[in-house]
């Protein structure tokens, strides 16, 4: 025992006290109504998060719980077929996000004034987040008409592989689709449902005839101007 | 001198802790915002949460890298130490993960706000912050292990002993179960474990001794067993890194007897493979457990294995340029059971490592800063006579006296070894008892007397108390005796007890008064004198106060009476008085009379108001129409200005309809949309 524990020394020359083992185990039997008292009482975000760690205490309790059943291994291999029957009976070109929520124009861009007196109105700035490719350059800025912002440019998206379940940090080689218009597949908008198509050497897929894939295409799912991150999900 | 103090270190939180209290922190700015408040007000509300939230992550994983040391920036013996504890590469690595996570909560930060700001409404804004405080509380979460192995770490190295590496230190070390533990306890006041199992001692502890007036640190090292470099465990490479850092004396522990499971050879044999390690170092060779088998005892080959050990320690005390002939200082003999012996290697060790130490700080330059300060003086004998000290001879006496006692002299400890220990004899406590009878020493003292505790009553000055309370009492009785004739003395006389009758009637009454008038000054509201309902001040009442001191009232009265009425009520009053009948025929008179009356009665009592041109005396006008002049001025500047040209209250004319400098022109800065 090292010279600076000196509750274990204590422990060693004196022994505990007379009666420490009960006091302890009565304390610990006093926990379960302590934790009920302090679910009870807490008030306002204190008693929400409680509340919260409590809950997730309960779900993994029932599932610890579930696990040890035999019954649920049948019915989650049932579920599972039918989920597989469903897909096969699906079409090729199936998308994760079939319907997307239609981005009115006013909500995409922004009106700039431009001119002497600012009464000229004909620059439109995208409010959305863009992509744009690495060889861009801007148009002289009295004739550029759409001005996308390099705050919102992005060029990389988290891609989740629908089978593996797991994501990775790809970079995007450009949009192919824009599901609210040809305008906005044109300039590059990013939204959610659109189109990408994503660098996957990664992934170190390989065809069928031995060649290495390196693109792929892959849906996004969230509103990246919101969250300020592209996520996708991969067409297989 | 630096000591290093591990324990200052701040504790390391685990990573759930963390994200809750910096989050709950970011709750105390400010947290009302609306819709529609202006935009670049809502971008800043969000962009300062983000703000803050990053810098309190800064700065608690910044003070966790700060406050734990750097291995390679503390003295080399901590820093081998530590390596030997805790692994150096896995130490470093965690430390670079928390520096990786803190950078990468700037950079999300940084990135956070540049989005913020294209963000156009309330709810964009709001899920950008919410994405943000989300990554960064990933990130530290994500380190989470490294944290709980920091936090194990910093409780670990907090209980290290405190060596201080710089400092006079003696180091014992050999084999395991030699017998090193119980001879740090005999010297130093450490309690280490000392038990019949090799391997008692597990870490380095540390103790302290005094020599000289000099603290000397005395390091007690786990055993060494003799082992290729390589295969030591970590207990052992504790000790094998206190050898190799620490500047000291070296005192290895010859277990002559072989009782600890290793014979001579093995240990001469240890004591040849890690020879490297202390060069430098002064080096004494004690053999311990001389009370199980003395040193001449031991066999031919043991001998010429101790006798070449010896050699070897010899070669480095000459290497320090010592003294040639210093055979004893090398290989000393003791036994801690016996503690004989005990002594002479503690101060053969001292010796010798302060020797070392003055030697080579003489060596160093900065001894001759040192040299040239301090100097000296002997002063030089004048003749060849002796002076020794003078110590007057009753304190020779007095001192032999004492010598003599105390060797004389039985203590307690004593008394109780002889009649059986300290079990069987109890000390009669009540042996040196100050009493006035010597036979009361024995007695036994009663606790309860006649149903009462007698310590309640027991006081050490009882007995003065006594005394003084008889004398009292003596006294009280003499002065009673003289008390009791003069009660009935003299008599009053008739008019006296008159007089005595009226002067505590007027007292009673006096005090009646005082009392009512108490009661209403602080319970009942008091009125004042200009709702006098009871009417008690009036002036018949002035009057017959006055004329029962013996004074005439009357003029009191008048002045009082004009003072208060007014003209009206005076005339009416004196036309009431007056006989009616002969109100015509004194019609002459009495207006004369009357006014003289009122100018007598009323000398200043009241200004007479005038006509407001008349100069009154005092004003400082030449004359009236200066007056007249002045207050017209004086009424006119204070007029409002008509400055809207309005000719009365109800003109609601405009001047301009359209002011030219409101309809027309540029603007130098801004816009003129509308006019």
């Amino acid at each position: 025992m090292p010279q600076g524990d000196y509750i274990e020394l204590h422990r060693k020359r004196n022994g505990y006290r007379l009666d420490h083992f009960e006091r302890k185990r009565k304390k610990e039997a006093r926990e379960v109504h302590k934790r009920s008292e302090i679910a009870q009482k807490a008030l306002g975000i204190k008693g929400k998060m409680f509340a919260k760690k409590r809950y997730a205490e309960k779900a993994l309790m029932k599932k610890t719980l579930a696990m040890h059943e035999e019954s649920s291994s049948r019915r989650k291999v049932l579920s599972n077929t039918i989920k597989q029957k469903r897909k096969e009976k699906a079409g090729k070109w199936e998308v994760p996000l079939p319907k997307v929520r239609p981005v009115a124009e006013d909500e995409m861009f922004k009106v700039i004034r431009s001119g002497k007196r600012r009464t000229k109105q004909w620059k439109r700035m995208v409010t959305k987040a863009t992509f744009v490719g690495p060889g861009f350059t801007r148009k002289p800025p009295k004739y550029e008409r759409f001005i996308r912002p390099s705050g919102l440019r992005f060029t990389k998206a988290h891609v989740t592989h629908p089978e593996l379940k797991c994501t990775f940090n790809l970079e995007i080689i450009g949009v192919k689709k824009n599901p609210n218009g040809p305008m906005y597949t044109s300039l590059g908008v990013i939204t959610k449902g659109t189109i990408i198509e994503v660098n996957v050497s990664e992934l170190g897929l390989v065809t069928p005839a031995g060649k290495v894939v390196w693109g792929k295409y892959a849906q996004v799912t969230n509103n990246p101007e919101n969250d300020g991150c592209i996520n996708a999900v991969l067409l297989v | 001198m630096v000591q290093y103090n591990f324990k200052k270190i701040t504790v390391v939180p685990n990573g759930k802790d963390i994200v809750d209290i910096i989050l709950s922190r970011t709750q105390q700015t400010p947290t009302v915002v609306h819709k529609g408040y202006s935009i670049t007000r809502l971008r800043q509300f969000y962009m300062r949460k983000v703000k803050y939230t990053q810098q309190n992550f800064f700065e608690k994983l910044s003070t966790i890298i700060d406050e734990f040391p750097r291995l390679d920036d503390i003295h080399p013996f901590y820093g081998d130490l530590l390596h030997v504890l805790y692994n150096k590469d896995h130490y470093k690595l965690k430390l670079g993960q928390i520096n990786t996570a803190r950078n990468l909560i700037s950079k999300i930060a940084k990135d956070y706000v540049k989005l913020l700001k294209y963000g156009d409404s309330l709810y964009r804004c709001k899920s950008l912050e919410v994405a943000a405080l989300g990554r960064m509380c990933t990130v530290v979460k994500r380190i989470g292990p490294s944290l709980a192995y920091l936090e194990q770490i910093r409780q670990h190295m907090a209980r290290l002993p405190s060596v201080d590496p710089n400092t006079r230190t003696i180091l014992i070390c050999w084999y395991p179960n030699v017998g090193k533990s119980s001879f740090m306890n005999k010297i130093t006041r450490a309690d280490v474990d000392v038990q019949p199992y090799a391997f008692t001692t597990k870490s380095l502890f540390v103790g302290h001794t005094d020599y000289k007036y000099l603290r000397y640190q005395v390091i007690d090292t786990p055993g060494i067993l003799d082992r290729p470099f390589e295969d030591h465990n970590i207990i052992e490479m504790c000790s094998i890194t206190a050898l190799a850092h620490l500047r000291s004396a070296v005192l290895f522990f010859l277990d002559i007897s072989g009782s600890c499971g290793y014979s001579i050879a093995q240990q001469a044999a240890l004591f040849h493979s890690i020879k490297s390690l202390f060069m430098n170092k002064p080096l004494i060779i004690v053999c311990n457990k001389t009370d199980l088998q003395p040193l001449d005892g031991i066999s031919e080959e043991d001998k010429k294995l101790v006798m070449e050990m010896k050699a070897e320690a010899m070669k480095t005390v000459m290497g320090q340029g010592g003294e040639v002939g210093d055979d004893e200082g090398v290989l000393l003999t003791m036994s801690t059971l016996n503690e004989e012996g005990v002594a002479a290697v503690k101060n053969a060790a001292c010796d010798r490592l302060l020797n070392q130490r003055v030697e080579l700080k003489m060596k160093t330059k900065k001894i001759n800063d040192c040299l040239n300060r301090f100097h000296v003086a002997i002063p030089k004998p004048r003749d060849q006579k002796e002076r020794p000290p003078c110590i007057p001879q009753a304190v020779l006496e007095a001192k032999a006296k004492q010598a003599a006692e105390k060797e004389r002299r039985k203590t307690e400890k004593d008394l109780e070894d002889e009649n059986g220990g300290a079990g069987v004899y109890s000390a009669s406590l009540k042996k040196n008892y100050i009493l006035a009878n010597e036979e009361w020493k024995d007695d036994v003292m009663p606790e309860i007397l006649d149903g009462h505790n007698v310590y309640d009553f027991v006081d050490p000055d009882i007995l003065l108390r006594l005394e003084e309370l008889e004398r009292e009492e003596g006294l009280r009785e003499e002065e009673e005796e003289d008390d009791d004739f003069e009660m009935d003395g003299k008599e009053l006389t008739p008019e006296e007890k008159e007089a005595l009758a009226e002067i505590r009637k007027k007292k009673s009454l006096l005090i009646q008064q005082h009392r009512i008038k108490k009661r209403t000054a602080e319970s009942r509201p008091s009125v004042s004198r200009k709702f006098d309902k009871d009417k008690k001040f009036t002036t018949k009442r002035m009057g017959r106060q006055l004329s029962s001191l013996g004074l005439d009232p009357s003029m009191a009265i008048d002045r009082a009476r004009s003072k208060s009425r007014g003209r009206k009520r005076e005339r009416s009053v004196d036309g009431g008085d007056k006989d009616n009948g002969d109100a015509m025929d004194m019609d002459m008179d009495q207006p004369n009379k009357k006014l003289r009356l009122r100018s007598m009665s009323r000398p200043l009592s009241r200004s007479r108001s005038r006509p407001p041109s008349e100069v009154a005396p005092g004003e400082g006008f030449k004359h009236s129409a200066q007056k007249v002049k002045a207050i017209k001025l004086g009424k006119k500047s204070a007029k409002k200005r008509n400055k809207d040209a309005r000719r009365g209250e109800a003109d609601r004319v405009i001047p301009t309809l359209k002011p030219k400098h409101l309809f027309s022109g540029k603007r130098s800065i801004g816009k003129t949309d509308r006019r």
